[in-house]
């Protein structure tokens, strides 16, 4: 089976390929996904090359690659690339590492659970998952080559008549079997937080992680299926010949290409949710981890997560503004889409509010999420000119798009997942990551990717539309070269960084220091366990008696000699004592503390 | 006592493990109600722009044919809850007959549909012959898919080899129950809303 090439089992025994433990399984996603994301991050180095220096032959792997055209990139080749790019990096890179790679790994040891809900159909998923990512490879070996029409695959484009050869129609399979996967994975997930959670742990003692899982799972059981439909219908239109998406005549009826973008953009908003919402979760614990504070704000970001999924459906439109659209219809989208920036401005004040006056630890972890929150804040607010019908009317399919979106899902969510990768890379694989190669990694990373992502939103504001093989076509857009060149310089500088990354974690994987239980000195269940945690996870089922963050109470200090408390622990530990004779609450805490087992004091915390 | 402790034990672990389910198999149901969401709104799309329909000179559907199938899957669904119920009372072998009825009745469903769908493409009106066969084929075959997987589900509970009554089969009957409704629904919506309209 071709499949099984395609997934690097991350077991040591070929049966770990099989394997029903989440654990197991969440590794395999972050093998599969991660493998995606470099193929993906080298097709957008190929793009930056064509876009600095159009038409010219791309040193080192032009040959290999575009032999036939002498080593330079046809408009063919060009427009496979860039649809090929959006598609692996947001189906087949960040949905396998964030949502399958994080969430299979977290929720069960986060609620204090043995496994997921349906084990069977986790291992059906990750395998379905493999299947969607075989056939997407295969796409690029079939007559006519790889698909064409964007990673959106708007109708007509795509249909038979735009877009003619078995790559497009492969590739409609492979995006139907990746939301199959989804679909699957978000069964399990929303079923194991509603019915595994271990005793105590009420919903408002969920770590803020398995919130954003929720969320996202919600919104994936109910509009991946939307987009199922979408691919459903196109693949009737490219296969059987029906005419869903090809416009007919007034007379005998027909269909309609706008129809496509509905059903895709109704997924596709949400879409948008789904990748962030997982990230938002992550820093939203990790702020308060590192900031040695509770998280602020708590009810209010769980509400905010809860809106921003209610409201997430409803603003789709704003990607059609320029579609013809009801202007009644699109002032609605148009509000409803500045509506829903109030309760992310709500989370993001959360953050800063955690982070004040909070006793900062910059480990790299922490580095990544104080990154996400600036590149998440300056991507957010470019959606706002892109909400906005009159400002969109001009920047629509421009570069400001791209260097928007790419800031809320190429910099944001991918510094989520390093974040996420490095805070919990001690507990899935018990060793701990460098830290001076993280910095390093962290700082390259940040500076090139502000300004390959700002120089996009300068060249889109500047006019130039995306997916142009040649700017230098137009006399207008010509003077941008050298911008241009300088956001390639930048991202080559940024694919290098990369590089750092992907030594660390192989480094670190062979070598790195053995973690302790404890490294973070955090509360959450997790690392209540040892690193890396058995089959079962839990010994004994926990019980939870705390919050997520119970962070920098003087009191649990004054009692245990640290700043944090574990969500097992005594409930006695955090409250002031009583006046009635209790008992010496200290010496509760004592046996209670060695759940965690790791040093009492931790370091740096006056 | 010891040993009725277990007993309770799993007792109580089999019924949580029934609510598990059912909860996961609504999740479920309700992605799929989304999937057929979706095609039905694109339907009321492709017919709130026809200047017609059904579209001028198109031929028409064999709705006797089609309100005879009906029947079969509905007939499915019923036995299936009849299988249940007798599940439920305990009485195991009458309810793996049961299922195997229902099995019969939806491969009867899938067996006509097949030949409907034949006598339309050889008499022109196949699913490339214009929006109206569009519609058509689209929602009736991808509900057939459904139809199939659920005959697949329900080969399982037949050929598996349980303990008559035991609480696995229980369940899994409950469940195949539950998404045997699901498909009727589909189907009835399909069948009142596209078919005889």
């Amino acid at each position: 089976m071709e499949t099984a090439s395609d997934n690097p089992a991350s077991g040591p025994s070929p049966a770990a390929l099989f394997s029903r433990d989440h654990k197991i399984i969440a590794k395999q996603f972050l093998a599969l996904g991660l493998a995606f994301l470099a193929v993906g991050g080298f097709m957008a180095m190929l793009i930056r090359w064509q876009m600095a220096h159009p038409a010219a032959p791309v040193p080192l792997v032009g040959r290999a690659l575009f032999g036939a055209s002498g080593g330079i990139i046809s408009p063919a080749a060009y427009t496979s690339l860039f649809t090929m790019h959006g598609t692996i990096m947001i189906f087949f890179a960040v949905t396998p590492i964030l949502i399958g790679a994080f969430g299979n790994f977290c929720i069960p040891l986060m609620i204090g659970a043995r496994d997921m809900a349906f084990p069977t159909l986790n291992m059906l998923s990750v395998w379905t998952m493999a299947a969607a990512t075989g056939t997407l490879t295969a796409s690029f070996f079939v007559p006519l080559g790889a698909p064409q029409a964007g990673w959106t695959a708007y109708a007509t484009l795509s249909t038979a008549v735009g877009t003619p050869g078995l790559g497009q129609t492969l590739w409609v399979v492979a995006i139907y079997l990746n939301g199959a996967s989804s679909v699957m994975g978000a069964i399990n997930y929303i079923t194991t937080i509603i019915r595994e959670r271990a005793p105590g742990m009420t919903w408002l003692r969920l770590p803020l992680t398995v919130w954003g899982f929720l969320m996202t799972s919600i919104l994936n059981a109910l509009f991946v299926p939307v987009l199922a439909a979408g691919m459903v219908l196109l693949f009737f239109d490219r296969v059987f010949g029906t005419q869903f998406f090809i416009a007919g005549s007034t007379i005998k009826g027909g269909g309609d290409p706008i129809l496509y973008q509905h059903l895709f953009w109704l997924f596709g908003h949400p879409e948008v949710y789904i990748l962030i919402l997982p990230a938002w979760g992550i820093v939203s614990d990790l702020l308060a981890f590192f900031a040695r504070k509770p998280a602020y704000g708590y009810r209010v970001t769980v509400g905010a997560f809860v809106a921003v999924t209610a409201l997430s459906s409803l603003v789709y439109g704003h990607h059609m503004f320029t579609t013809g659209m009801s202007p009644l219809l699109g002032e609605s989208f148009m509000v409803l889409t500045m509506i829903i920036s109030v309760p992310a401005v709500l989370l993001f004040l959360n953050w800063l509010g955690t982070l004040w006056r909070g006793s900062i630890h910059l480990d790299t972890p922490m580095l990544y999420c104080l990154g996400l929150v600036f590149t998440f804040g300056v991507g957010g607010l470019t959606g706002l000119f892109l909400a906005d019908i009159v400002a969109d009317m001009y920047l629509h399919d421009t570069y400001f798009v791209v260097g928007h979106f790419h800031l809320i899902m190429a910099a944001a969510v991918l510094l989520a997942i390093f974040a996420g990768l490095t805070f919990w890379f001690p507990k899935m694989f018990g060793r701990m990551m460098s830290e001076p190669l993280g910095k390093l990694h962290f700082w390259l990373t940040i500076v090139s990717l502000n300004v390959v992502f700002g120089g996009q939103l300068v060249i889109g504001y500047a006019g130039m539309q995306r997916r142009l093989y040649d700017p230098s076509v137009y006399e207008f857009l010509r003077p941008l070269l050298p911008l241009n060149q300088l956001i390639s310089r930048a991202a080559f500088v940024l694919g290098a960084a990369q590089l750092i990354f992907v030594g660390n974690f192989f480094w670190s994987l062979a070598c790195g220091r053995r973690a302790p239980e404890n490294p973070w000195q955090v509360g959450t269940l997790e690392w209540s366990i040892p690193s890396p945690p058995p089959h079962h996870n839990f010994e004994e089922i926990p019980v939870v008696n705390h919050g997520p963050h119970e962070l920098g109470n003087p009191l649990v200090l004054a009692r245990l000699g640290r700043d944090w408390l574990g969500q097992t622990e005594a409930a006695e530990l955090a409250w002031p004592a009583r006046t009635a004779p209790e008992g010496p609450v200290a010496g509760d805490g004592a046996e209670t503390a060695d759940i965690a087992g790791a040093p009492a004091a931790p370091e740096g915390t006056t | 006592m010891s040993g009725e402790a277990t007993a309770l034990g799993r007792e109580a672990a089999a019924r949580r493990g029934r609510a598990t389910a059912t909860v996961g198999m609504a999740i479920f149901l309700g992605a799929a109600a989304m999937l057929f969401a979706a095609l039905f709104f694109a339907y009321a799309v492709m017919r709130a722009q026809a200047p017609a329909w059904p579209p001028a000179g198109q031929a028409p559907l064999p709705r006797g044919a089609l309100g005879a199938n009906t029947l079969l899957l509905a007939a499915a669904s019923l036995v299936l809850r009849a299988a249940l119920a007798a599940a439920r009372r305990g009485d195991g072998a009458r309810a793996r007959t049961r299922a195997g009825a229902a099995l019969g009745l939806g491969a009867a469903f899938l067996a006509a549909q097949i030949v409907v769908w034949r006598a339309l493409a050889l008499g022109g009106a196949g699913p490339a012959s214009g929006i109206y066969g569009s519609v058509f084929f689209a929602i009736s075959g991808l509900h057939a898919l459904h139809v199939f997987g659920g005959l697949l589900a329900l080969a399982v509970i037949v050929v598996a080899r349980g303990a008559p009554g035991v609480a696995r089969t229980d369940r899994r009957l409950a469940l195949a129950a539950l998404y045997w409704d699901f498909v009727l629904a589909v189907w009835l919506l399909f069948f009142f809303g596209v078919c005889l309209r």
